[in-house]
């Protein structure tokens, strides 16, 4: 299949690139652009370790077409934080030791911002649910839900 | 895990669509979420050798309402645009609660209405709602359109009658008479997808002037090879004063219309338990 040109618009940068249709955003974002911190695990959508956000809502970029992304604002977690400083949730995460192996982070961290973008004060099951789409295999739920929780009242 | 290759479209109009789909046919799949598609792809269930983005047309994520006509529903509609309609959470509300059980905080994002109806999962969430809700699908074809009961769409598991040169336009739903009020509750695995294994809806219409029941339909999903109505229950309801007994009997009936393909005592059980509850549900919002 032929290559098409588009253009993805990713953390503020515009890129162009060439790309087979059948690609995923996540294979592009991963191996055309290095941006390496949206990770793929499961594939099929059930893990949530390959979110990213596109037009500030959380979505699969396994289960994406990079052709289908064009026009559309896409952040991944390369691009939170701001003239070198974590975002708020970022910071919430390392405090509360919310990081184990750091596979599903990136995911978790993304889905939890549109979560609180969505939503700024969840309630503890608001969370929960938000976030059920995001596997942590060290099952360290507790110290992720204690740092959306935190970020969400400002703390860090 | 790559998605295998596939010639792109991202026609303009339905009516490209129709077009392209009409020239493949089988070869060709309709991509709206792709939340579906791309997963049975990638695990090489099926090989279409088009794809059909529906993305490039405008206008096809519209929620429309309207006091006569009711409510349509676009096939680019995502769960969440439903789960978060305000129209909906008002006066469909427990559409929009089956809809907020789908998949994930991300599959909801992504993931449409009438692609989740197209993929005819017999445990699919928004089926039951949409049946007792009286939904029609409006199927357009390049030489033609028809718009057809829910009920009739499904056919099996993971089978409709959806002809591969057609494509399903809308979701038509109309709105629900005074005095009125739905209800859905369900039971799922305990699993990454949550699965549902038993979902009952009900939509009840009550008489003012004596309480009894005017109108009364359930269905259930999970616990057939399609989603289902349970007619027998329904009539059991229809012109009763609906006490104790007489819920309990119609929940008894529903549970009999069943035919699940597996856990069968589970199924049984518990579709008598949440048909019963739905229905305590439905009288408790209409009072």
């Amino acid at each position: 299949m032929k290559k098409q040109l588009i253009e993805l618009r990713v953390n503020g940068e515009p890129h162009e690139l060439a790309v087979e249709p059948q690609r995923t955003l996540l294979e592009v974002l991963r191996e055309d652009l290095g941006l390496t911190g949206a990770k793929e695990a499961c594939g099929t959508g059930e893990c949530g370790a390959c979110t990213v956000l596109m037009d500030g809502k959380s979505i699969l970029s396994c289960l994406t077409l990079a052709i289908e992304a064009q026009g559309k604002k896409i952040t991944t977690i390369e691009g939170l934080a701001k003239n070198g400083e974590l975002h708020p949730l970022q910071k919430a995460f390392i405090r509360h030791g919310a990081i184990q192996c750091g596979y599903c982070t990136s995911g978790m961290i993304l889905n939890a911002k549109a979560i609180l973008d969505e939503n700024p004060r969840p309630s503890r099951d608001e969370i929960l649910k938000g976030l059920e789409g995001n596997l942590c295999r060290c099952t360290g739920y507790n110290k992720i839900l204690e740092a959306v929780m935190a970020a969400s009242i400002g703390e860090e | 895990m790559r998605i295998p290759k596939f010639e792109y479209f991202r026609p303009l109009s339905i009516e490209d669509v129709c077009s392209i789909l009409y020239k493949y046919k089988t070869e060709a799949k309709i991509l709206a979420g792709g939340t579906d598609l791309f997963v049975k792809m990638k695990k090489k269930e099926i090989l279409p050798r088009v794809i059909v983005s529906l993305n490039g047309i405008q206008k096809l994520d519209r929620i429309e309402w309207d006091e006569v006509k009711g409510l349509k529903i676009g096939p680019l509609v995502t769960h969440d645009a439903l789960v978060n309609h305000p129209i909906i959470r008002g006066k469909f509300d427990f559409l929009s609660e089956a809809c907020f059980k789908i998949g994930t905080h991300q599959v909801r994002n992504m993931g449409t209405l009438v692609g989740n109806l197209c993929n005819a999962s017999p445990s699919s969430d928004a089926s039951a709602p949409l049946l007792v809700l009286e939904t029609k699908l409006k199927l357009v074809h390049l030489y033609g359109e028809k718009t057809i009961p829910l009920e009739e769409f499904f056919i099996g598991p993971f089978q409709t009658v959806l002809d591969p040169e057609a494509i399903v336009a809308e979701v038509q739903i109309p709105n629900p008479p005074p005095y009125t009020a739905g209800s859905y509750q369900y039971l799922h695995k305990a699993s990454s997808v949550g699965e549902t294994l038993v979902g009952a809806a009900v939509l009840l219409t009550m008489d003012p002037r004596d309480s009894t029941c005017k109108e009364a339909r359930i269905s259930l999903s999970s616990v057939a090879p399609t989603p289902i109505r349970a007619e027998s229950a329904e009539r059991a309801l229809k012109g009763k004063r609906l006490e104790e007994k007489i819920i309990k009997e119609a929940a008894q009936m529903a549970s009999d219309e069943i035919q699940p393909r597996s856990r069968p005592l589970y199924r049984r059980e518990m579709s008598r338990v949440l048909v019963e509850r739905t229905i305590l549900q439905a009288m408790e919002k209409i009072r």
